[in-house]
């Protein structure tokens, strides 16, 4: 009987994490005022209101992530998704692919959605391409992408072209050269379901998990992204006129650091009036596969060995799938 | 982290994307067809905190394990949640005006612009405005005392500008719209950032690519307003 309660006291003892945050909170309430005055810096201010326009606007798609998440743990049984997947990679790829079209969110909602899918046994090469297709070849997206570009119909299938290849030559790659111990083991583990545990219970308590442990990557994502909107400068737009090969590589890395939603990244295409078409398609490609954001809530999901290699390897097949398709789709290099 | 912790986390997040659903000042951040999922989102963050409180509470002393290895990044939800609720940024503007250079045309009407309105001073929002100043070949804007209502941005050489964002979706996505305000006494003093309305009339033929296709208004009046509660332009 002495050991445990010796155990209990030192428990006691310990300062937990909910001590520590109410003294962050606590110190954040007295430090308001400097907080406040920090704003008047207005490089800060725009930062600031940029962070929080990207975490609010997120926000909502990460929680329909983690909710379809949770539905799926709780009602879908591993069994019944293999007896849907066709039995080879190979072919599940394509498949994974087009269920992308089914989910109407942003990159944020993909990402808890297959890591659950991998979680329930659908090979990481179909989840992947189910992870770069998903935000970008949805029905929200498409039109979204249609109303921007009025004058132009052919950007919607150049678009599609593009995200699909995209997703389709990642999963066959990731099939071919990639490796499980690359995914952190976490990510694989199946959360055991305590016997008696009702499925409401399994889909809330995996949604909660979910919310919280790809919650703080949304955030860190947030944060660089509104770093870099500051510090990035503008006239990054103004040399890109000109060469061709410089506007792609220039607009696909903006698409890296800039993070926005898939479903808004049209709409600032459409405005860059001044760059051509081929380099606005290849931002439209680049953006929903790979960006800061996204990057942060793949190492979240996955661990940083998946991350590091994966988002280089999904930036250069996005780059050449959504030059090829604009030269297929939109012809001449306008 | 301790599973209290982050439930405790989660509330309080949930909470604070409810606070701005209500009380409105998501408008600073987000584009107003937001706003149903905003609150879905702020409910079911909230939802997911209490009821694994609830569930925790109920089932007592018998939870041995509390500790949930979610990692070091979940301390990061602390920000926005301070963010909101403590700090509260406010709607971009005349920073984010200097600091975008991107002196591109407007994107031409699809169809002819449809005449002014009736009136001795329409009310033009501030894109419709520079469009017409830059794509009317009608030239509806010919003769005609307008208003706009945008804020106040002090450029080089003494130059003051009423600008005025153009929202897509987020915060993050602005783009921006400027007129040049010329002809009135005291434009060099206008506080930066501050909410104007203005009336006055264009000069023909300024917005042209030497300009950065950037329109002249030659003011004839103009008062300070609140801050609109949409603050940018969709």
């Amino acid at each position: 009987m002495a050991a445990p309660s010796r155990a209990r006291a030192i428990e006691q003892r310990r300062i937990t994490s909910l001590e520590v945050l109410c003294v962050v909170l606590v110190l954040a309430l007295l430090a308001q005022g400097p907080l406040i005055r920090m704003l008047d810096i207005p490089a800060v201010r725009t930062g600031a209101t940029v962070f929080v326009a990207i975490c609010v606007q997120a926000t909502p798609f990460l929680v329909l992530g983690v909710l379809v998440s949770g539905l799926i743990a709780a009602f879908v049984s591993p069994l019944a998704l293999r007896r849907v997947l066709p039995r080879t990679t190979t072919a599940a790829v394509p498949i994974a692919g087009l269920a992308g079209m089914a989910l109407p969110g942003c990159e944020c909602a993909s990402v808890p959605v297959s890591r659950r899918l991998m979680q329930q046994g659908v090979p990481p090469a179909a989840a992947l391409a189910f992870l770069l297709a998903a935000p970008a070849v949805n029905p929200v997206v498409l039109v979204a992408t249609a109303v921007a570009f009025p004058g132009e119909p052919r950007m919607v299938a150049a678009r599609f072209l593009g995200s699909m290849a995209t997703a389709l030559v990642m999963g066959w790659l990731w099939a071919r050269l990639g490796r499980p111990e690359w995914i952190a083991q976490r990510a694989l583990r199946r959360p055991e379901r305590p016997p008696g545990r009702s499925a409401f219970a399994v889909f809330t308590e995996t949604a909660r998990h979910d919310m919280v442990s790809s919650g703080g990557f949304l955030v860190l994502g947030g944060l660089t992204a509104a770093v870099l909107n500051v510090l990035v400068p503008a006239s990054w737009m103004a040399s890109l006129t000109g060469n061709m090969v410089l506007g792609i590589l220039v607009m696909a890395l903006l698409a890296v650091v800039l993070a926005l939603c898939s479903e808004a990244d049209a709409f600032v295409a459409a405005s860059l009036t001044a760059v051509p078409l081929l380099p606005r398609l290849v931002f439209l490609v680049v953006g929903p596969a790979v960006d800061v954001k996204l990057v942060a809530l793949q190492t979240g999901a996955f661990g940083r060995r998946f991350a590091s290699r994966f988002a280089p390897a999904t930036f250069m097949v996005a780059i050449a799938c959504g030059s090829l398709a604009g030269v297929l789709v939109l012809g001449a290099t306008r | 982290m301790r599973r209290e912790t982050q439930n405790v986390l989660l509330v309080l997040l949930g909470g604070a994307l409810c606070k701005i659903a209500y009380n409105g000042s998501f408008l600073r951040y987000v584009k107003p067809s937001l706003l149903p999922f905003l609150i879905c989102a702020g409910v079911v963050i909230l939802s997911l905190g209490l009821i694994s409180i609830g569930r925790d509470v109920r089932a007592g002393r018998t939870v041995t394990d509390h500790h949930d290895h979610a990692g070091r990044s979940t301390w990061l939800l602390v920000l926005p949640v301070l963010a909101i609720f403590l700090v509260a940024p406010p709607a971009l503007g005349a920073d984010t005006v200097s600091r975008s250079a991107r002196a591109v045309a407007p994107k031409q009407p699809a169809l002819a612009l449809p005449p002014l309105p009736a009136g001795p001073a329409p009310a033009l929002r501030m894109s419709d405005f520079v469009t017409r100043a830059v794509w009317d070949d009608a030239d509806s804007l010919h003769g005609r005392q307008v208003r706009l209502v945008g804020f106040v941005v002090h450029g080089a050489q003494d130059s003051t500008y009423l600008g005025r964002l153009v929202m897509a979706c987020c915060a993050a996505d602005v783009t921006s719209v400027k007129v040049r305000l010329e002809g009135y006494r005291g434009l060099a003093v206008l506080p930066q950032d501050g909410w104007f309305e203005v009336q006055g009339q264009v000069i023909p033929g300024s917005a042209k690519s030497n300009t950065r296709f950037t329109p002249t208004l030659t003011v004839s009046a103009l008062h300070p307003v609140p801050v609109p509660t949409e603050p940018y332009e969709f």
